[in-house]
């Protein structure tokens, strides 16, 4: 693998991962909000 | 709302950042593009440990207030940790093999010390996961959380010690970076993504709070419904 | 004066409760006694049959051996309390849970520095070092680690009560905790068997008694918490 590959391979998983990491909370948040709405 | 601009300012620091590390920053002189990992890698580290250090110090706050509100701190900056912990390590695979020509290396004892963190953290997150009620659960996870506090620092602090009494020296080293000698648009790059990735840490606890405090919510909620429940059933018997 | 020493009696008191409930049931010191020599003997399978490689191994493999037998000898000493309820029995007596947890750490110590020292015998033999000819250092290192590992061991095990998914759960936190201690005592090992030819011997040995300082003065600290429940 060339040098560019492990940047890619690098900031991909993290750069990656964070924005994962992010969206999964996002939806976490909106799931939980929803059925406490709906719960009162 | 102000968490919303917080997440847009953290994320357009980030990706400015990144792209001053990969197209802006010049490659290192003996370290090649390779070196270009160091800054996320090295944010990541600071981040993890950052976690580390907070999830101890809510864990005293918990023992010391009991208020569930520095619980749910503990759990968000622990899951949080262990994300960024986990970069890190990615990261300084992905540099070392490349420089090193091998991904990963004992001596170093700032690798050693975050595979290590990485473990406790699991271990913690594991400990909450298997405990049900939620004081006990906080209890054991605030003095767990200050006991692999205390430990890290011993940790790092032998293998240093190991490394030096082996006295091998290193092909190249992150030092290149983190030394205050090295070129300003390397430190100011680095400094540059630790601003930001720190505004994206910020953000995520935010949330991670947000969500861990409704989840306490719903398990009283729960638990007070199977309560009630179990008192109809009782008052129909009667 | 007299309220420490009185707390130290009563640490005693439970030392001598454990030890007496671990001789009574002794088949179980015995097993675990037995994992110690099985788990020399599997690396014996694994890293031999090379007597050089075996002897410059038997420093970790020794330390590994008592870490692994060591998690399973505190896994054993809690399981007393939690089938009948005694722990929390204990908590209600009168006395300070700082002894509570001194009491067991000295049970724990005097079960692994026991089996330290047969393992060691054990570890000269199977994979001819010389022992005899470091005696004291070697000594000295054994009962360092005997106490670092009943001093976290206790504590995590007061975590670990009536966990689920205990058996993995204690070893997946004591171990990482243990790192230095294992990197502090196998160091020492390895220097006292070569006659500690760059005079490291002593700065390891004064790693271990750091770490054990540390460790015992925090699980004394927090075992209380532990307890209020």
């Amino acid at each position: 693998m060339t040098d560019a590959g492990y940047v890619i391979a690098a900031y991909g998983v993290i750069i990656g991962g964070l924005a994962l990491y992010a969206f999964s909370l996002m939806r976490r948040l909106a799931s939980k909000r929803d059925h406490h709405d709906e719960a009162r | 709302m102000k968490t919303r601009i917080l997440g847009a300012v953290a994320l357009i620091a980030v990706a400015a950042m990144v792209l001053v590390a990969l197209f802006v920053v010049p490659a290192d002189l003996n370290q090649g593009d390779a070196q270009r990992i160091m800054y996320p890698h090295v944010a990541s580290a600071w981040l993890g440990y950052l976690s580390f250090g907070v999830t101890a110090a809510a864990g005293i706050g918990w023992l010391w207030k009991r208020d569930m509100r520095f619980d749910a701190v503990a759990l968000s900056a622990a899951e949080i940790g262990v994300v960024f912990t986990a970069f890190a390590i990615w990261g300084g695979m992905m540099w070392g093999d490349p420089v090193w020509g091998v991904m990963w290396q004992w001596e170093d004892p700032r690798l050693t010390t975050t595979a290590l963190l990485l473990a406790l953290y699991v271990g913690y997150l594991l400990l909450r996961h298997l405990t049900d009620d939620p004081e006990r659960r906080a209890t054991r996870a605030a003095i767990v959380g200050i006991v692999a506090a205390v430990d890290i620092p011993i940790v790092h602090f032998s293998v240093e010690w190991w490394r030096g009494l082996h006295q091998t020296a290193t092909i190249g080293s992150p030092d290149r970076v983190l030394n205050p000698a090295a070129p300003m648009v390397f430190v100011g790059t680095l400094l540059g993504m630790l601003a930001a990735f720190t505004l994206a840490w910020v953000y995520l606890m935010i949330r991670r709070y947000q969500l861990a405090r409704l989840e306490v919510e719903r398990e009283e909620a729960a638990r007070v419904e199977r309560l009630m429940s179990r008192h109809e059933t009782a008052e129909v018997a009667r | 004066m007299s309220a420490l020493r009185h707390e130290a009696s009563l640490a005693l008191a439970i030392a001598r409760k454990d030890a007496l409930a671990e001789l009574r049931g002794r088949h179980a010191a015995v097993s675990t006694l037995f994992f110690a020599a099985v788990v020399l003997l599997l690396f014996g399978f694994a890293l031999g049959p090379d007597a050089q490689r075996l002897a410059d191994a038997a420093p970790g493999l020794l330390w590994l051996a008592l870490v692994f037998a060591g998690v399973l000898a505190v896994n054993r000493l809690h399981l007393l309390e939690t089938d009948d309820g005694a722990l929390e029995q204990l908590a209600l007596y009168p006395i300070t849970r700082r002894a509570i947890y001194a009491g067991k750490a000295v049970g724990g110590f005097v079960v692994m520095l026991v089996l330290g020292l047969i393992v060691l015998g054990a570890v000269g033999i199977l994979f001819a070092v010389d022992v005899a000819g470091a005696v004291l250092p070697l000594v000295a290192t054994v009962v360092l680690g005997a106490v670092g590992i009943a001093a976290v061991g206790t504590f995590y095990a007061g975590v670990t009560v009536r966990l689920r998914a205990r058996e993995v759960m204690l070893p997946l936190l004591m171990l990482p905790v243990l790192a230095p201690l294992l990197l502090g005592a196998v160091k020492a090992t390895a220097a006292a068997l070569s006659g500690d030819p760059f005079g490291e011997l002593g700065a390891w040995l004064q790693l271990l008694v750091a770490y054990d300082v540390i460790m015992l003065v925090a699980g004394a600290a927090t075992y209380g918490y532990l307890l209020e429940d």
